[in-house]
């Protein structure tokens, strides 16, 4: 008896290892085609937005243009990198270039990240689209990664020319006291007394800043045409643009920002954003057919409430570069391969015409100057002046 | 005219962070607990609070509830949570509060995401009013006012009726407090679910100048953490002093000297502990 079932039982084994052998043969054929994309974000605390933008953006792509490209199918690997924390990223960038054996590199938002990872993905030679990090010299040391963002002083240096172009002479900047406050702040105040501006005070203003209104008052006495900032985001810029409202909008001093209005933190800052002037490389409301299906993916598929931003349009272009390079290389691209077809490719996206740099790898894209205005019953964005295809400025003030 | 300006500002700032950490003053001097949760106990009652204004509640309304609701929390967190705590030492205290605000944060994150929550103050407060030499936010002489009406609510409370002074036994010798008849375990939890219940309060009246987000409870924690220990444990007369004193002098340095500003308030806050080890006005038992 026992035997029987010994052998009935081996019988059954043999049959099931042999189904299993065929199985994953199968499924290395598959593999075999598959490009793996390996996506750094934060997904988790105070800057999860981040990772969900990129990810919901990524599937909006991947809806509209399928999860496979000539025949390669694209397998996205998401890895969750916190906040600013150099030591995680490089620790789960080596992970995904050694373990997962990733074919190209995407995502990261915070300079330092960036910067961690810098050498392992040159010696590994692993392409990299970089869909943040908008400290302009950093690209200078990746020769196998382009930017699909934008740079500080890209999106500063526009709103400085547009302000002496109408009437402000004279205004105060504040900006909080951290490395890209200080770009922001260099390069809008390089631009503006270039073209003659008088700039009466630099305020730096803490990171841990809750209340603004001594800051704000001391603006106030020194009566300046316009008030320029750059806040950390979150809470802290609300305030800013909250006590600006309440304090300075009264006496007839205008706001000039950059990344302050985004359309998806309107609702929050709420009614005092009415007329703030920023400078931008996405407008949400341009109107042409891929921003359009964009919105509307976006809605369809993650609900009535989500809106684009920054992150938004850095991944979906980010997913045009990649799906492009799979197309033409497969599976078995390289990083010169890849960075031969990125520099110099022009595209259109839904930010509008967009072209990489062959030099450095940077965007030269439009930059968008609006107003904030309520259309329906909505905080919204309007585009009042175009500058066509601008190319980061800092670079060429600073040649190799 | 200008100076006049920043003390109001001043005093409008010193009054939130007054509002905001006296429920932690009174539990920290009561009971011995280091309660880095009182953070995420306000957050609790400025996200319930935007909730219902969301959903059509007059804002007073919202106000009172998310209070209420925030209270019998805190009334529940005490008896489950604080109660095993009194007896050990201050780093399993530090620990399990510590803890319990990382669960709120991840609590609030899943349930509302990480963005900020908008709690927008009712129209009659939004506006300026002119005050002869300026126009000033009406917000702000608002929360002037509710801070300088709660010092006096809390005055007459604590030193004027029976709760309060058994209260203030207890403070001072929990364990005679009990020889003598007081019910010190109901004190603890009503006097628990007070505190919270101002936590809540501050954070909702507070939150034009301390923003609501997941990491309310963090960001901010320094701040009431500094104003306690300035003050003094268990004395809200003493959280009164140093949060209008902090408020006024962080606010007019940043008036006139902006780059200093935090090294200043910082500087003058190591500098009063040097002096005043157990803050400006412990409770007996502390000193």
């Amino acid at each position: 008896m026992r035997n029987a079932t010994n052998i009935r039982g081996m019988a059954r084994w043999c049959l099931a290892s042999a189904a299993g052998v065929l199985l994953a043969a199968a499924t290395t054929a598959a593999q075999a085609d598959t490009v793996k994309v390996g996506v750094v974000g934060p997904f988790s605390g105070p800057f999860a937005r981040w990772g969900t933008q990129f990810q919901q953006a990524i599937d909006v792509y991947q809806k509209q243009h399928g999860k496979s490209v000539n025949g390669h199918t694209i397998e996205i690997i998401y890895r969750d990198s916190g906040g600013p924390d150099p030591v995680r990223s490089k620790q789960i960038t080596q992970q995904l270039i050694t373990r997962d054996r990733v074919n190209i590199l995407g995502g990261y938002v915070f300079t330092p990240n960036v910067v961690a990872v810098g050498d392992l993905v040159t010696e590994a030679k692993i392409p990299l689209v970089m869909f943040n990090t908008p400290t302009a010299a950093i690209i200078r040391k990746m020769p196998y990664a382009v930017r699909v963002s934008h740079t500080l002083p890209e999106v500063a240096e526009p709103i400085a020319t547009w302000a002496l172009q109408n009437g402000v002479k004279r205004v105060v900047t504040a900006v909080s006291d951290y490395t890209p406050g200080f770009d922001s702040e260099a390069a809008f105040i390089a631009k503006f007394k270039e073209g003659g501006g008088e700039v009466l005070e630099s305020i730096r203003i803490p990171l841990a800043t809750t209340d603004f209104s001594p800051f704000f008052e001391r603006v106030l006495q020194q009566k300046p045409d316009a008030l320029y900032i750059f806040g950390p985001g979150g809470p802290p810029t609300v305030a800013m643009v909250n006590t600006w409202a309440s304090r300075l909008k009264p006496a007839g001093i205008k706001l000039l920002c950059t990344s302050e209005t985004m359309q998806i933190d309107l609702p929050q800052i709420g009614k005092a954003a009415l007329g703030v002037v920023s400078s931008f490389h996405y407008t949400e409301t341009v109107d042409n057919p891929l921003n359009v299906a964009l919105k509307k993916d976006l809605v369809e598929m993650f609900g009535p409430n989500t809106v684009p931003d920054l992150a938004s349009v850095a991944a979906y272009d980010g997913m045009e570069l990649i799906y492009r390079a799979v197309a033409k290389f497969g599976p078995k691209l390289t990083a010169e391969q890849a960075m031969g077809l990125w520099k110099g490719m022009k595209w259109d996206s839904p930010r509008g015409p967009m072209e990489i740099d062959p030099k450095d790898g940077d965007m030269i894209q439009n930059v968008y100057l609006r107003r904030v205005e309520e259309r329906d019953g909505k905080l919204v964005n309007i585009n009042i002046h175009t500058f066509p295809m601008v190319r980061d400025p800092w670079k060429q003030k600073h040649p190799q | 005219m200008t100076h006049l300006t920043i003390l109001l500002d001043g005093l409008a700032y010193g009054m939130v962070l007054f509002i905001i950490s006296v429920g932690l003053t009174v539990t920290m001097g009561l009971m011995r607990v280091v309660n880095l949760a009182h953070g995420a106990f306000a957050m609790i009652g400025g996200y319930a609070a935007s909730v219902l204004v969301a959903s059509g509640f007059p804002f007073a309304a919202a106000a009172a509830l998310a209070v209420i609701g925030v209270a019998l929390i805190g009334a529940v967190a005490e008896l489950t949570i604080y109660r095993p705590l009194y007896r050990k030492g201050e780093l399993p205290q530090s620990l399990m509060t510590f803890g319990f605000t990382f669960v709120v944060i991840a609590t609030l994150t899943t349930l509302f995401g990480t963005g900020m929550r908008t709690l927008p103050i009712p129209a009659a407060l939004d506006g300026l009013v002119d005050l002869g030499f300026r126009a000033y936010p009406l917000y702000r002489l608002f929360l002037i006012a509710v801070g300088l009406a709660l010092f006096g609510l809390l005055w007459v409370a604590v030193d004027g009726t029976l709760i309060g002074a058994r209260l203030r036994a207890a403070v001072d010798n929990p364990r005679m407090s009990q020889a003598v008849g007081v019910n010190v375990n109901l004190l603890f939890t009503l006097t628990f679910a007070a505190g919270c219940a101002l936590a809540a309060f501050g954070a909702v009246v507070g939150a034009q100048l301390l923003p609501l987000d997941p990491y309310y409870a963090l960001r901010y924690l320094v701040l009431f953490l500094v104003v306690v220990g300035v003050g003094g444990l268990g004395n809200f007369k003493g959280s009164f002093v140093a949060a209008i004193v902090l408020g006024i002098v962080e606010t007019s340095c940043k008036y006139l000297v902006p780059s200093l500003a935090p090294y200043i308030f910082y500087s003058l806050v190591l500098a009063l502990l040097l002096w005043k080890p157990a803050g400006l006005m412990p409770a007996r038992s502390a000193r």
